[in-house]
């Protein structure tokens, strides 16, 4: 892989100079801290408001951290991956719209480094982003209701970075294999349709990437069936692997499409 | 001379359009050659399947002893940067990626800098360069790495006449120490820094060879002859068995270069007693020649 | 006095306070430094003052403007 260190310099010059090194983690820090905050906060929230009828009281569940958490990873579910895919969808076919891909291309660097390039300052930044998010979310949860169990914490968000690191596989592919529109509207399809199909009539199967959040926060709960998990998360890993090939080669088949 | 690359049959076709067609040539190293046409003769397309950008539908390019990419340099018509990086940090990028080991790369970039004239911007990011700025970044990005061929797209045609002249300036230095290949539709600054021409329209190779030679082609040898006053040029066509055309005082001959026809002319000359100013042989230039080509086809 | 600041729960809105710092403080220096913006430079200084926690992410999200 020659020329990667320089790559790799590259994109992470560009993700820490357009800030979004900073300000992704931190949309994700606000996500985090929300979930606990208004849930915490949610009848003092309603008394505000006001309108509430002499006497009411609202019956409010019992929360346990892992509820907490659960609801933290449905924000980044629709908000984060949002944010994230929105940021990285043009990361390769921008550049050839662009026109600055043609400085690049010419040169004698495989495809393979600048698709991988990408992948790995991308992923980092998602994996800052998770970090900083579960950071924020746990810590409230830590103030405001109890405790978690370190060791299942960190495997739960492993899982989640796993599904991560599929969702920014699925978007850098669909940036080198199509113009920045379409490859957003595919992406957003596959991974938020993906996800509405999965809670609609998801029962009928239980591995599945889309399952992968989930199936970390049962891990917490200590509910999960281990082979399923197991199963979901090679099937995952296999299809990021999948991803990151079509993406090197439909990159390398569209790099005649580079404005010159 | 020794080749340095060979190019045969190349050809580009977009669903029905031919846009390349089968062209043939050969670049010897350390020349420069110009390749001219009017817009959308397809010189774009031709440097872009050298640099390797475009596959070609038919034919190959050969660079002799050696891997072609690792070997060019590339200067787009419109360059494009990243606008959050140094010029350093470009070109020495540039240098990196094209082989230069980590250690000297910078030193490189920096020198290279120094010689488009970007000395004094070495950090300014990219964002605030101005086009002339960022067409002599393009070629220090094109000619740090010392490519063993120079690939420049419209190298000048958008700069202003001032820009214009110091990177051609620019150009001519490099003549030494490396092949070019340049289109241009300009024929003026062909005709400044030649050794070999490509003529391209519709896609096809229509005329080739060193500017003397096409010269010589295309050259329906034209002597002017200045009279003094515009009778005597009147009466000196009236005369002549030559192809005349009279312009005031001057009357343009279209004659065989041979010694005959020469001896003939200067006959006629000495014939009657002329007050003849100044006989001088002309030169077509690129542009008529250039015109005469592109009639032909 | 030292009462009522005792009372405030600091375990809560201190990260907020610190989040928005940050976010405020990086979004300034990066408007001062940035050749251009998408509206008014003074527009932005306000939006980043002014609303709380987004208004930074606003900025960085659709008021940058590369190239």
């Amino acid at each position: 892989m020659s020329g990667m260190n320089v790559l790799l310099q590259k994109e992470f010059r560009e993700a820490w100079r357009s800030r979004k090194f900073l300000w992704i983690p931190l949309v994700f820090a606000l996500l985090g801290m929300s979930e606990p905050l208004t849930n915490y906060y949610m009848m003092d929230i309603l008394e505000a408001v006001g309108n509430m009828p002499e006497g009411f009281e609202m019956l409010m569940p019992e929360l346990v951290p892992a509820d907490l958490l659960l609801a933290t990873i449905s924000q980044f579910q629709l908000i984060g991956l949002l944010v994230l895919m929105a940021s990285f969808v043009g990361a390769i076919s921008k550049e050839r719209s662009n026109g600055t891909a043609t400085l690049l291309y010419v040169r004698p660097i495989s495809f393979g480094s600048f698709f991988i390039s990408k992948f790995i300052v991308i992923s980092a930044v998602g994996f800052v982003s998770i970090v900083a998010g579960f950071a924020a979310s746990v810590y409230y949860t830590v103030v405001l209701y109890g405790t978690f169990e370190v060791g299942t914490l960190l495997a739960s968000i492993g899982t989640y970075f796993i599904w991560v690191l599929f969702v920014l596989a699925l978007t850098l592919m669909m940036s080198a294999a199509f113009k920045t529109t379409v490859a957003a509207t595919a992406a957003f399809i596959i991974i938020f349709i993906g996800q509405i199909i999965d809670g609609l009539v998801g029962t009928f199967w239980t591995i599945s990437p889309w399952k992968l959040p989930l199936y970390g926060v049962q891990l917490i709960r200590g509910t999960m069936e281990m082979s399923d998990y197991w199963w979901s998360l090679v099937m995952t890993v296999v299809l990021i692997c999948v991803c990151m090939s079509i993406g090197v080669f439909s990159m390398k088949k569209n790099a005649s499409s580079t404005k010159i | 001379m020794t080749t340095l690359l060979q190019v045969t049959g190349l050809t580009k076709r977009f669903a029905e359009k031919t846009v390349v067609d089968a062209i043939d040539f050969v670049l010897e190293e350390h020349t420069s050659t110009a390749l001219i046409g009017p817009n959308g003769a397809g010189k774009t397309t031709t440097l872009s399947m050298l640099t390797g950008l475009l596959r070609p539908s038919f034919g190959s390019v050969n660079m002799v002893g050696g891997d072609l990419r690792a070997n060019i340099g590339f200067l787009p018509q419109y360059p494009q940067f990243q606008p959050w990086l140094s010029a350093l940090e470009f070109t020495e990028m540039a240098a990196k990626l094209s082989g230069v080991s980590a250690k000297k790369a910078k030193q490189e970039a920096q020198k290279t800098l120094e010689f488009v004239g970007l000395g004094n911007d070495l950090h300014k990011k990219i964002a605030t360069f101005s086009g002339g700025m960022k067409q002599r970044l393009g070629i220090s990005q094109a000619i740090v790495h010392k490519p063993k061929l120079l690939l420049l797209d419209e190298p000048v045609s958008a700069l202003d006449p001032v820009g214009r002249r110091e990177v051609l300036d620019l150009l001519k230095g490099l003549q030494q120490q490396t092949t070019i290949l340049y289109s241009t539709h300009i024929l003026n600054d062909a005709e400044e820094m030649t050794d070999q021409l490509l003529f391209l329209s519709d896609g096809k190779l229509v005329e080739q060879g060193t500017l003397r030679e096409v010269r010589q082609r295309y050259d329906e040898p034209n002597y002017v002859v200045e009279f003094s006053t515009v009778e005597e040029a009147q009466y000196f066509v009236s005369q002549s068995t030559f192809k005349c055309t009279v312009n005031g005082c001057y009357v343009s001959v279209a004659i065989q270069e041979d010694k005959p026809s020469m001896q003939q002319l200067l006959e006629s000359l000495t014939a009657y007693p002329y007050l003849v100013r100044n006989v001088a042989r002309q030169t077509a230039s690129l542009e008529e020649i250039f015109m005469k080509v592109a009639k032909r086809v | 006095m030292m009462e009522e600041l005792a009372n405030i729960p600091w375990a809560i809105i201190a990260p907020l306070i610190g989040v928005q710092i940050i976010l405020v403080i990086v979004a300034l220096i990066d408007l001062s430094k940035i050749h251009a913006t998408n509206g008014p430079k003074i527009l932005w200084v306000l939006i980043i003052l002014f609303i709380n926690l987004l208004g930074p992410i606003a900025y960085f999200i659709v008021g940058r403007k590369q190239s």
